[in-house]
Formats: C-alpha cells, structure tokens, sequence
C-alpha cells in the first residue's frame, strides 16, 4: 500500500515539475544540521509522514535538489538493506555536502529521535514490572499483532499488485514465495537467512525469464 | 550475553532485510533461541517504537535497552546505521546497469517471503502473550481499526490497554 501511495506521489511531482528548478542551493553543514534536526523532532507516525517532511524540506523550503532528483532517490533506497529513511538521508547529506553531508545529516535526524525513543524505553523499564502495566500489555500485545499483521497484509499486497500486472502466472509465482516462506519458518526452523535469500533467488529467475518472453514477443509480434 | 554476537545479530537481521520492521523474524529467531530476549520484551520494544518519533525501524533501539542496558541500545543503533550505508554502493551499481530484471526480482522475491515469515512471527508473538478467545479479539479489532486509517495507532493501543486491564480485573 505504501509503495503504491509513493508512486502515486512521484507521478504526480513529476507530472508538477518537470525537470525545473536547476539552481540548487549549497547550504551550510549548521544549517544542513538544524533542518535534518528539525526532521528528526517532528517524525512522529514514521513512513509516509516523514517522507512528505523530508520532501519539502529539500525541494521546497531549501532548493538543494529538484523533486525529479528526490524521486529518484527514493526510487533507489527502495533497493538498500536497512531502514529506507536513512538510506534516502544519507544519499541526500551526501548529494548536497559530500562525505561530511552524510554524518551532518544522520545525526541531525539522529540525536531527538533516538533521545526520545531512549527516554521513554527508560521510562517504561521503571514501570513494567507494575500489575497494571502487566495487565495493560495483555490488551497492547494482541493489539500490537493486530496492526503488525495489517502492516504485514498491506506489504504483500502491494508487491502482488505488481506481480498481477505481468499476468497470472507471475502472481502465483509471488503467492507461492510468500506462502513458501511462512512455511518453512512455521514448519522446518529453517535459518532466516536462507529462506530470504531462496525467496530472491526464485523471484530473480522468474522476472529475468519474464523479462526474457516479454523482449522476444516485443522482438517479434506474432 | 556476549555484546559482539549480539551486535553480529542485530547488524545480520537489518543488513539481510528492507523497511523498518523486515529485521524482525531474524532478530525473534536469533535472540529468543539464546534466551537473549523474551516475547515480551518484543511486543513492548514494537509498541515503543510506534509511538516514538523517528522511522519505526528504531523500536530495535528499545530492544536493545530493554535487553542490554544503554550499551544494548548503542550497539543496536550501530547496527541500524551501517546497512543503509550500502545505498552509496547500490547508486554506484546502479548508474552501470541501471534495472536489471534479475534485480527487481530478487528484492520482490526477498520481500514477498519476508511478509509470509513476518505472518508467522507475528503469530508466535500472540501465542507467547497467550492465546485465547480474548487475546483473538483484541487483534481482530486492531485489525479493523487500523484498516480504516481513521483511528491513530495510540487510540488503538490506549483502547487494548484498557481492555486488557479490564479482562484481567474480571478474573
């Protein structure tokens, strides 16, 4: 769902600002510190909601890139291992202030909102053994696979919607990994890693093979 | 608890994973397995890490705390930080080869077998906190109020609060 909300936001800058605003600003790393600071402080909600923050920071408030350049990168952090937010922080530190630009940046989205998570882990450790907090946990658990799950149903419904649009057998082939991989981690006790890296390895000969059909129909329409 | 291979987890389970939650079924395996942490421990650090600012992927940053003290949380930050560095290296691939097919399959195929393991984990979080008619509903009822994106996370965290505490008061 989310990578669909994405490309729907990409289309439509794209669609807004074509390839303007050339001009980019080169700012300080003090200011390039205060607005990821900034950043960090108001990321509440994460995903989307610091994604738009982020956004208009880099291409509206301070001209440092244009939104076909941010597009772009967010396109590629889709790719890295890890958290994408941080991924997408430290392409753009490096894009306005090189190898300092990285550091500055990520500590500025760093420093309030590990303090913050850290406090109240502190907070919450003081208090966990209570039998109310004991008793409330016993509701937030339940509710907490709840939305997990939805997060879960929402992630693999946007990547079977892609797999859809190449036809039928390309989302059974995606069914058949999803349901491959909650298998073999219920059933077998099969190392993590390597029910990942089988997942890849099956969804990267299926689309090089789709990819192969679909150029030789293209080559020769028949 | 050795801090090294603990950090070795950490830095394995959000390097071999995307998103913020992706490292979740490595880190469950790993550390439940050892005794390094507990379900609990795991369903409070993801309900911190909602409610905290910064990506959700920081409720490892709890983790960590809650098993480790501050030097769990520091290593745990460590470990989220170096993967996504690797993005400087997939730009670098990227100008060459632009989109390879085989590429864009491997990250869906990865991602398509980490939400059937994601389903799975999640399942064994409920089954650890206790798994009853009423531990069933809760979920249920997260799951519908977070469909309709109206209801903020911390109304459905504050209402499953207040139902738990009124089921265990009824004992």
């Amino acid at each position: 769902m989310e990578a669909e909300q994405q490309a729907e936001v990409a289309k439509t800058t794209n669609a807004l600002i074509p390839e303007a605003g050339d001009i980019h600003e080169i700012p300080s790393l003090w200011l390039l510190l205060r607005v990821w600071f900034g950043i960090g402080i108001q990321s509440f909600g994460g995903g989307i909601a610091t994604l738009a923050l982020i956004r208009q920071a880099v291409t509206e408030r301070h001209r440092w890139m244009t939104d076909v350049e941010f597009t772009r990168d967010w396109a590629l952090v889709q790719v890295a291992p890890g958290i994408n937010l941080l991924a997408l922080t430290i392409l753009i530190g490096r894009r306005v202030r090189g190898v300092p630009g990285i550091f500055v940046a990520l500590a500025g989205l760093l420093l309030p909102s590990v303090a913050i998570t850290l406090l109240l882990t502190a907070g919450y450790a003081r208090i966990r053994g209570l039998a109310v907090v004991q008793a409330a946990l016993r509701g937030i658990v339940p509710a907490i696979v709840g939305l997990g799950l939805l997060t879960g149903a929402q992630m693999a419904r946007s990547l079977l919607v892609l797999s859809r649009r190449e036809g039928s057998t390309s989302l059974a082939v995606g069914f058949l990994i999803l349901l491959g991989g909650a298998f073999a981690t219920a059933l077998w006790g099969v190392p993590v890693l390597l029910i990942l890296l089988l997942g890849g390895v099956a969804g990267a000969l299926w689309q090089w093979r789709y990819a192969v059909r679909k150029h030789a129909e293209d080559v020769s329409p028949s | 608890m050795n801090p090294w291979l603990s950090f070795w987890l950490f830095l394995k389970a959000s390097l071999f994973s995307t998103g913020g939650m992706g490292n979740l079924p490595s880190l469950h395996n790993d550390l439940l397995a050892r005794r390094w942490a507990t379900e609990r421990q795991f369903a409070e650090s993801l309900l911190i890490g909602q409610l905290a600012p910064g990506p959700n992927g920081f409720w490892v940053l709890s983790l960590g705390f809650l098993t480790d003290g501050l030097r769990g949380a520091l290593l745990a930050l460590l470990a989220i930080n170096l993967p996504p560095m690797l993005i400087l290296l997939v730009e670098r691939l990227y100008r060459h080869v632009k989109e390879h097919p085989a590429v864009e399959g491997f990250m869906r195929g990865m991602s398509l077998a980490l939400t059937g393991m994601f389903a799975i984990t999640m399942y064994r979080l409920l089954r650890g906190g206790g798994l009853d008619v009423r531990t069933v509903l809760i979920a249920l009822a997260a799951v519908g109020l977070g469909a309709t994106r109206r209801v903020p996370l911390i109304v459905i965290v504050a209402l499953a609060a207040v139902a738990g505490v009124l089921f265990t008061s009824g004992h």
